[in-house]
């Protein structure tokens, strides 16, 4: 079929690039591999759950990195022994991983649930009141927090190799994009995307709108959750703060410049962001124009919105742009719609 | 709903398939239903006329459960179905059109058809694709095929001129094979090719399916129904034969009269 040939080929054409990444630790610096590209790949999966439900269900939410953050605490608590200011429930890693991984999503079906009925400007709204809150919620019981986090976390033996850490989140990344991309072809996904063109159609198609959105949330909150077991091994400690609104908007922001409506420009997006993390603040000329760290953010903020105004669509809309200018055959039947809606387009979904 | 009515003749005396009984719409102070009493029976072919803001639309989705009444009932196959969400209706046969019409921008022609049928088949949680889709698939490609979108299959319906998304809406109501199908000014916006297309395709209609079908072109209208409803200004004012309307003087002066505004 054809929309199944496209998939595939997409899918091959991620193949190259997946071979590179995994060949990557023996040729670059640990630095670049254990920093850099760790925490790219993980702070993609999360940002991958904000493009899922934009794109395919119209919901922007910002309680994505509260969910990654839930994933971390639990886990905290759940393997820590002794030591820790958390609850030190002292269970098998494992059995600490399935409960992270079980409370986060309980947690994304119930305020998924909560918010369901809510759309546009409104879902970001409530979403964001729910990051405030979950940022509350753990800053003031510090039972399950710690009274300044939960510290000397350790990853499961398996886990133990800084690199493994690595691949764990490219295998994480590759499942998640995948996976993703071939939902919004089956039964699932396609009624995802009808309830985010027309919910009202959609009901009296028969579709259960407020259950199909809050099982979508509740799948971005399993795969932010995997993203958030991934930095609580990386960190080895969560603390309240790294919940906090500002990183919050930061996932967010990773997200637009990377695109969200591009499942690639999530990882594009947090790329970049890392990259300009680690490096910029190392740049010669920097301290002598008088951007100290300081005024760090105020460069990212400079650099973000600069993206932005090149393309709306983010760096992914941009790689598009370029892919779509070298010539290449177009398929019969394949006609994109010409009204898009500006700030999440729909088109992009059809000949994917 | 044990109420054996008959206020309006039936053929053979069948329970009706929808009876809606006093039921009034008011939007804000604005009275858009004043009390409409009506029964289809099975398998009846039924037009409602009438001028713009006659009710027409407010009726169906009164029927189809996209807004509750502020007073009457509906049912629907004898049962009570007057707080039954529309999400519930389809379970009981109903399948519906919109004026205005609603299809998936973002997604083809073929996937609009799909998730109808989906939704019908109660496949529409399924997370992965299997042997049951592709038939489902296969089919949906069929009702293109029968609405005359096969060319434009993979189409994203945003795309579409307003003609084939109305052609599209009505695949997506006939994919289901519904019991009951309500089609609202489904004509409006075709061409004539397109118009002779949608009779032929209503006329093909297994006896047995109920068709309630509101229309402007009387053509097309007084081809398909074997009776006719009037509405004007939130009231039924006459009912009978096409022929029967045709003659019915306040039908000429409320609805027929003005139809040249149209
Ligand atoms: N959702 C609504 N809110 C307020 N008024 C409405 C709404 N829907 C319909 N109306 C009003 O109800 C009356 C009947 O409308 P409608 O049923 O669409 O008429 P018809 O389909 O016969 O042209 C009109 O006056 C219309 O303006
Ligand atoms: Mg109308």
């Amino acid at each position: 079929m054809r929309t199944g040939s496209t998939v595939n080929r997409r899918t091959a054409a991620l193949l190259p690039l997946v071979a590179f990444l995994a060949a990557l630790p023996s040729m670059a610096p640990a630095f670049f591999i254990n920093f850099v590209m760790t925490q790219t790949l993980m702070l993609g999966l999360a940002a991958a759950t904000i493009v899922f439900l934009a794109k395919y269900g119209g919901m922007v939410s910002l309680a994505q990195f509260l969910l990654f953050g839930v994933a971390g605490f639990m886990y905290g608590n759940a393997a820590l022994e002794a030591g820790s200011r958390g609850l030190n429930l002292g269970w098998h890693p494992w059995a600490a991983v399935a409960s992270a991984l079980a409370v986060t999503t309980a947690a994304a079906f119930a305020l998924g649930a909560l918010a369901s009925r809510t759309t546009g400007l409104y879902y970001l709204m409530l979403t964001l009141v729910y990051a405030v809150i979950g940022y509350f919620v753990f800053a003031q019981i510090t039972e399950i927090s710690g009274p300044s986090g939960i510290t000397s976390i350790e990853r499961p033996e398996l886990l133990a190799a800084p690199v493994s850490l690595y691949y764990t989140a490219l295998g994480l990344s590759v499942l998640a994009y995948i996976g993703f991309r071939a939902l919004g072809r089956t039964a699932f996904g396609l009624a995802l995307q009808g309830v985010r063109d027309d919910p009202v159609r959609m009901a009296s198609l028969g579709f259960n709108v407020p259950l199909h959105r809050t099982l979508a949330f509740a799948l971005g909150g399993f795969v932010a959750g995997l993203g958030g077991l991934v930095n609580v091994w990386w960190n080895g400690q969560i603390d309240p703060a790294s919940i906090g609104i500002g990183p919050t908007l930061i996932l967010l922001i990773i997200a637009v410049i990377g695109g969200v409506s591009h499942f690639e420009g999530a990882w594009l997006g947090a790329f970049v962001y890392v990259l300009m993390f680690t490096y910029l603040r190392d740049l010669p000329l920097i301290d002598r124009i008088g951007i100290t760290e300081a005024r760090f953010n105020t460069v990212i903020g400079a650099i973000v919105l600069l993206i932005m105004v090149l393309s709306p669509q983010g760096l992914a809309g941009i790689a598009d742009r370029l892919r779509r200018r070298l010539p290449r055959p177009r398929r019969p039947g394949a006609e994109r719609p010409a009204k898009t809606t500006g700030r999440l387009t729909r088109a992009e979904l059809i000949d994917e | 709903m044990a109420e054996a009515d008959t206020t309006d003749a039936e053929p053979d005396g069948a329970a009706p398939i929808v009876q809606v009984r006093s039921v009034r719409v008011a939007f804000g102070g604005l009275l858009a239903l004043r009390g409409i009493d009506l029964d289809v029976a099975r398998g009846e072919r039924l037009a409602i006329l009438g001028p713009n803001g006659a009710g027409k639309t407010t009726l169906f989705n009164v029927i189809a459960g996209d807004i509750a009444p502020t007073g009457g009932t509906v049912a629907i196959k004898g049962v009570d179905c007057t707080r039954l969400p529309s999400r519930r209706r389809p379970r009981l046969g109903v399948a519906r059109t919109y004026q205005k019409a609603r299809t998936f921008e973002g997604l083809s022609v073929a996937d609009n058809i799909y998730l109808a049928l989906a939704g019908h088949r109660r496949r529409h949680r399924v997370p992965w694709r299997s042997a049951v889709d592709r038939r489902m698939r296969a089919e949906a490609e069929r009702v293109a095929e029968s609405v005359r979108l096969g060319d434009h299959r993979g189409t994203a319906a945003g795309a579409l001129a307003h003609g084939q998304r109305r052609q599209l809406e009505l695949g997506m109501a006939l994919a289901t094979e519904p019991e009951v199908l309500m089609l609202d000014e489904p004509a409006s916006g075709l061409s004539r090719g397109e118009r002779e297309h949608l009779v032929t395709l209503l006329e093909a209609l297994p006896e047995a399916v109920t068709v309630l079908l509101i229309e402007h072109d009387m053509d097309v209208a007084f081809r398909i129904a074997g009776r006719v409803v009037v509405m004007a200004d939130g009231e039924t004012i006459a009912a009978g034969t096409p022929d029967q309307v045709r003659g019915d003087p306040r039908v000429h002066e409320i609805y027929l009269g003005s139809e040249g505004g149209t």
